[in-house]
């Protein structure tokens, strides 16, 4: 008997295969060559995302696709996050390496893990099943969970790492137990067998609404989504400021990619079933991020509120279900990208003096270097949403989907919670600004920051203008859905 | 670039310069930058004229960018050129150029000058912006900004306590018809979802519109009239007309390029340009031509009577300007755009004449304003003297000079129209050429014939430099010839497409069949005004106070510009201050101070718990993911 | 679909409910005298010469990981080779890759000196 080996179009998966290729050159290298060779890997690495966003981009025009038997997608949305999810490597990547060479962070495997971390984001955006989901999911979170404990002299990486590692296994089991229930209910892990599987059932089985609510829950971990959200104040504190940098921006481009494919490819004939469940989850992410930041005094700390706050902007643009709302999230996904390098970028040029990280310690940078006082507070006012800037723009299309949606208490609720919100970005501004310098801010800022600071002040600020061109391509990424 | 775009662009090219690197260039370069960025557009201007007015090119329209596009949502920037355009934009970047220059004399001891550059330039940007714009937001955007510029001008010399109330007064006056205003271009777009002059104008022509609307607790209005009289609102603001016009006197507060640049020659003429632009709605609507033409005619006539017995030689112009305008009003209310757009331009020219000129003496008289402390400059100052009195001329309606031409134009227009409203303003308009006359001659006899009143600076007056003089005498030229050369605007469709008459609104058409008496009857006004002017001041120059000191209560009134800031205090201004107060002690110190504080406090607290949720164990951590897991198990299936 | 797993089910009861019934039954019937040789941990026969709960060197968690990698790789090995003839050559490539990709694990903690106990 012979088999029917499912077709397998590897042009596709070329980014994936040249980043897996060159995680694996970079591992051996690492093994092999001394301290001197640091610097190649960490240039090489750099290179190598360039190069799959090189091969990406010169991948033909994306007419939907699907691959291994229909678990490898290759369509609009995947090449957008693909996208997203390089810049959102490449730019922590960039600004961390002096980081990295100053707290002997900057050995290979550093980068070698982050690499293939990337990757398995890459095989998330692309799944078309729960297989490769979860495949794409793990490979992800493992890399990222030993990159926080990175720092293995510092208690407080190694606890990060260590809590991160253990909830994270526990989140995965909730998916996986998820993902077996829909399983058993459907037959199928491929996403568009199960919503036919759905589509076709006289009647919505219990055992499947409970696969799914807990798959939920499983990718809710991901993105720190309130109560799912505890882990992440103390691994963004705990885990070195490069792999913070990191693991607030891509792992939630993916879970939120995963959101999509999840919700709106398997399971879209449950909407009644989800939506009120992630507007809950909304809420309470929106109460906790904005609530949860006003007590903190590690700028860390609250960073980590201040990106749960704004995944609960997306988990609402998320549940409104319409085109207006997948549009919002995949736009406020790539501006917060640059919002939050930006200010993760200031964090390590004026961490890198000694000066801790406390909010406090940024009293009267304003006098010392109007420059950098004047970009974070451009990143604080584009987080908080104040127009012109990018932030505005991306919070208000949420709140528009989300009127146009009928979900106007929701809209409200969220209002409020950006008000509450932009109290503790502000808060920071005055610091900067009006408080007396204790600190003498004399650092230099390299040119690989100033060029991450320059890519993401002119996109926050530009975006704030002009945002059409973005909203654009961020419309053309979820065409493809529903 | 297009050609048309830098002109648009060269100014604010020149102003970001010399704002950003004006310590950098110094004074001197700093002003030579703009200058060089304003004659650039100033020479792509006057080619523009050439090709669209002059050479009878087409009109040109041409997409910039586009701000935002996404799905139906689409704000784009555009360019519109047509005649009315290129009238507007020749006289705005020529008499921006000119006034650039002048500045640079005038402004030469004061050390902000980078800044002072820099805003006039800022200031033209905006202008030309409003004039070339192809939608009503391009228009309100022009209208705002400069807006702002004048509101930065006049405050220029931030330390002198008056200039920053008389800033502030500016802005918010202006504030209210902009209110008005944006009300206006909200209800357009509601109606025609779409703010695109030429489907505006195709939809409004057509009649593709709801005939009527509700405006907010009002009933069904009828939409036209709705959106022109708010529209007609920012208009009254921002040219100073009747009702909103206290802020012009005493924006004469900034230095005096400033008053001759904004408060007289462009800015203030933006109402006018507006209501032309939207002449396809404004035909469209009677009561709102009416409303136009009587406004336009009680500012022409109000602001004269004030400007009768004002002293300080800046403000006797300023009333002047509003008068003016109110002329070009009512000409437009009586659909005679044509002759407002020409009268619009000629006054550019002598009106910029006079306050340059104004500007010249007060130079040449170290800072004195004041009319009584001058006097017998003739001598001193001649060139100042020959060009103020030609811009006086051209203004008073003088055979064959600018004014004589434009301003008889708009009263046979409205004597045309034949309706209530035009005979009204006909009639105003008449008395207000006679005190036109009165004043301007007052002012040129106080201020240059006579005996010196103030000794000591009349010995130190000297005239002004050349280059303070190279533009008054330009400017003198255009004031001379500008009349001759441009009354070919007034001849039925030289505007194209531009202007827009509704059938039987024919003023203009019949304008130039009015029988001779009433073509010279403004002459003969002119010669009563100017005898009436040379009895009091030359012949018998006593005779002023003995008139002054018997209607004591007249003289008051019109001193005071019919009490309307004493007015505005009582009604407006004291009571705000009050509820403002109020508002502050009890509303807000109390009642939103103790919400705000408390909400403050709760949230202080909530954020406290949840902090204290927050121990660091990571089995308290996956406990409490365990309980939501079962929450929302129980919950959702 | 769900019924199949009923035997599932029914096993998993029988399974407990033996466990239950049978610790019951001891924890009730069974006679209880306890005295410090009884209740102390057995450790053939003499005296317990320290605590029971060592911590285990951490090298044994590190060779348990490597034990279960290469575990798995035996686990993939197994029904590949059941399915050889029927897969073919593709069959044969993957699984090549799939080696070299544990090869290049193998050579790295080789290098790192993971495989050896000093």
């Amino acid at each position: 008997m012979a088999v029917q080996l499912p077709e397998m179009n590897l042009v596709l998966l070329s980014p994936e295969i040249l980043l897996s290729l060159v995680a694996m050159g970079l591992l051996l290298m690492s093994a092999w060559s001394g301290k001197e060779s640091r610097g190649l890997i960490g240039t090489m690495a750099l290179s190598g995302i360039v190069l799959a966003a090189v091969v990406l981009a010169g991948l033909s025009s994306a007419t939907p696709s699907a691959t291994m038997g229909g678990h490898f997608i290759d369509d609009r949305l995947a090449r957008a996050m693909k996208w997203l999810l390089l810049i959102a490597t490449a730019l922590p990547l960039l600004m961390s390496r002096e980081y990295l060479n100053q707290h002997g962070l900057d050995s290979g495997e550093y980068y070698v893990l982050t690499i293939t971390s990337l990757i398995g984001a890459m095989a998330m955006v692309s799944a078309g099943s729960f297989l490769l989901l979860y495949l794409g999911l793990e490979l992800m979170s493992l890399s990222i969970y030993v990159l926080a404990a990175y720092q293995r002299d510092q208690l407080q990486s190694t606890e990060a790492g260590l809590k991160y590692f253990i909830l994270g296994s526990l989140a995965s089991g909730i998916l996986l137990y998820g993902t077996s229930l829909v399983y058993g209910a459907t037959g199928t892990t491929l996403f568009t067998a199960v919503a036919n599987a759905i589509k076709t059932a006289e009647h919505v089985s219990p055992v499947l609404v409970l696969g799914a609510v807990l798959v939920i829950i499983g990718i809710s971990f991901k993105v720190a989504a309130a109560p799912f959200h505890m882990w992440a104040p103390d691994v963004y504190e705990g885990a070195p400021t490069s792999v913070t940098a990191f693991i607030a921006v891509m792992p939630k481009v993916a879970a939120f990619t995963a959101f999509f494919r999840v919700l709106l490819e398997a399971f879209s004939a449950l909407h009644v079933h989800w939506a009120p469940m992630l507007q809950l989850l909304a809420v309470l992410t929106l109460a906790v991020g904005s609530l949860g930041a006003i007590a903190q005094s590690n700028i860390k700390r609250l960073l980590a509120y201040s990106s749960i706050g704004h995944v609960g902007f997306l988990l609402i643009g998320l549940t409104t279900g319409s085109q207006l709302g997948h549009q919002s999230v995949v736009f406020y996904l790539a501006n917060y990208i640059f919002m939050s390098v930006g200010a993760f970028c200031l964090v390590l040029v004026l961490n890198r003096q000694g000066i801790g990280d406390q909010i406090s310690d940024y009293a009267g940078l304003a006098k010392k270097r109007p420059l950098l006082a004047f970009l974070m507070s451009m990143f604080m006012f584009s987080m908080a949403g104040i127009p012109p800037l990018a932030g505005f723009i991306a919070k208000l299309y949420v709140l528009m989907a989300a009127v146009k949606a009928g979900l106007l208490t929701l809209a409200v609720i969220s209002v409020i919670f950006a008000a509450i919100g932009a109290f503790y970005y502000l808060r920071i501004v005055k610091i900067i600004y009006f408080d007396v310098a204790e600190q003498p801010f004399d650092m230099e800022v390299s040119l690989s920051h100033q060029i991450v600071l320059a890519i993401s002040a002119l996109i926050v600020l530009v975006v704030g203008i002009f945002p059409g061109k973005l909203l654009d391509w961020s419309l053309a990424s979820v065409q493809s859905l529903l | 670039m297009s050609k048309y775009l830098l002109i648009v662009l060269a100014p604010l090219f020149g102003s970001m310069i010399a704002g950003f690197f004006g310590r950098l260039l110094g004074n001197r370069l700093a002003s030579l930058v703009t200058i060089a960025g304003m004659s650039v557009s100033a020479l792509l201007a006057i080619i523009t004229f050439f090709e669209i007015a002059v050479g009878n090119g087409d009109p040109v329209r041409q997409e910039v960018w586009s701000w935002i596009v996404s799905g139906e949502f689409r704000v784009s920037f555009g360019l519109l050129i047509d005649r009315l355009t290129a009238v507007m934009l020749i006289v705005v970047s020529g008499i921006s150029t000119l006034i650039h220059i002048y500045s640079m004399g005038y402004m030469a001891e004061d050390p902000d000058q980078p800044r002072f550059f820099s805003y006039l330039s800022l200031f033209t940007f905006a202008m030309l912006m409003l004039v070339t714009g192809d939608s009503f937001l391009q228009l309100f955007f022009g209208w705002e900004g400069v807006g702002l510029a004048s509101y930065l001008l006049i405050g220029f010399w931030f330390k002198k306590e008056s200039a920053c109330n008389a800033a502030i007064k500016a802005f918010l006056v202006n504030r209210v018809g902009d209110f008005g205003f944006a009300l206006g271009i909200f209800t357009i777009y509601q109606v025609f979802h779409t703010l695109d002059y030429a489907t505006v104008f195709r939809m409004a022509g057509t009649g593709q519109y709801p005939q009527t609307v509700d405006f907010l607790f009002w009933g069904p209005v009828h939409t036209m009239t709705l959106i022109c009289l708010l529209l007609f609102i920012g208009a009254m603001g921002k040219s100073a007309q009747f009702i909103l016009h206290t802020w012009l006197p005493d924006a004469m507060e900034g230095p005096t390029p400033v008053s001759a640049l904004i408060h007289a020659a462009t800015m203030v003429t933006a109402g006018v340009f507006m209501v032309c632009r939207a002449s396809p709605l404004f035909e469209l609507s009677e009561t709102a031509l009416t409303v136009v033409t009587v406004i336009g005619a009680i500012t022409a006539f109000f602001a004269a009577t004030v400007g009768l017995v004002q002293n300080d030689i800046k403000r006797v112009i300023a009333y002047s300007t509003c008068s003016q305008l109110g002329y070009m009003f009512f000409a437009a209310g009586v659909s005679a755009y044509s002759a407002a757009i020409f009268h619009l331009m000629t006054h550019a020219f002598f009106k910029a004449l006079l306050f340059l000129s104004a500007g010249a003496v007060i130079h040449s008289m170290h800072h004195e304003q004041d009319m009584r402390k001058m006097g017998g400059l003739r001598k001193k100052i001649p060139i100042t003297y020959t060009v103020m009195m030609i811009g006086t001329l051209a203004l008073t309606g003088f055979p064959f000079l600018a004014g004589f031409y434009s301003k008889d134009a708009i009263l046979e227009a409205a004597y045309a129209a034949h309706s209530t409203a035009g005979t009204f303003a006909w009639t105003l308009g008449m008395i207000g050429a006679v005190l036109t006359t009165f004043y301007s001659f007052r002012l040129i006899f106080m201020t240059f014939h006579g005996r010196p009143a103030d000794h000591h600076s009349y010995d130190h007056a000297h005239e002004s430099p050349w280059v303070m003089l190279g533009p008054l005498m330009v400017l003198a030229v255009g004031a001379l010839f500008a009349g001759m050369l441009g009354e070919s605007m007034t001849h039925l469709g030289w505007f194209k497409s531009a202007i827009f008459l509704a059938p039987g609104h024919d003023a203009m058409e019949h304008a130039h069949h009015v029988s001779a008496w009433v073509k010279w009857s403004p002459f003969l006004m002119f010669l009563i005004g100017l005898g009436m002017a040379w009895l009091l001041y030359v012949r018998m120059p006593e005779l002023p106070g003995i008139i002054a000191g018997h209607y004591r209560a007249t003289h008051r009134f019109l001193l005071n510009a019919w009490y309307f800031d004493r007015l505005y205090d009582r009604l407006f201004v004291q009571p705000a201050k009050l509820i403002g107060e109020g508002l502050w002690l009890t509303g807000d110190a109390k009642i939103v101070d103790g919400c705000v504080n408390g909400v403050a406090n709760l949230c202080q607290r909530w954020a406290e718990q949840l902090r204290s949720l927050q121990t660091g164990y990571v089995y308290h951590y996956a406990f409490a993911m365990l309980i939501g897991v079962l929450v929302l198990m129980s919950l959702y299936t | 679909m769900l019924e199949n797993y009923f035997p599932i089910l029914l096993l998993l009861a029988v399974a407990l409910a033996t466990a239950v019934v049978m610790m019951a039954g001891s924890f009730l019937v069974g006679p209880k005298r306890n005295y410090a040789e009884k209740v102390a941990q057995y450790e053939c026969g003499f005296a317990p010469l320290s605590r029971v709960r060592l911590p285990f060197d951490v090298r044994f968690y590190l060779l348990s990981i490597l034990f279960v990698v290469f575990d798995i790789e035996a686990a993939f090995l197994f029904p590949w080779a059941v399915a050889f003839k029927d897969i073919g050559l593709t069959g044969l490539v993957e699984m090549l890759l799939f080696l070299m990709v544990l090869l290049v694990g193998y050579a790295y903690i080789w290098k790192k000196g993971a495989l050896e106990w000093e």
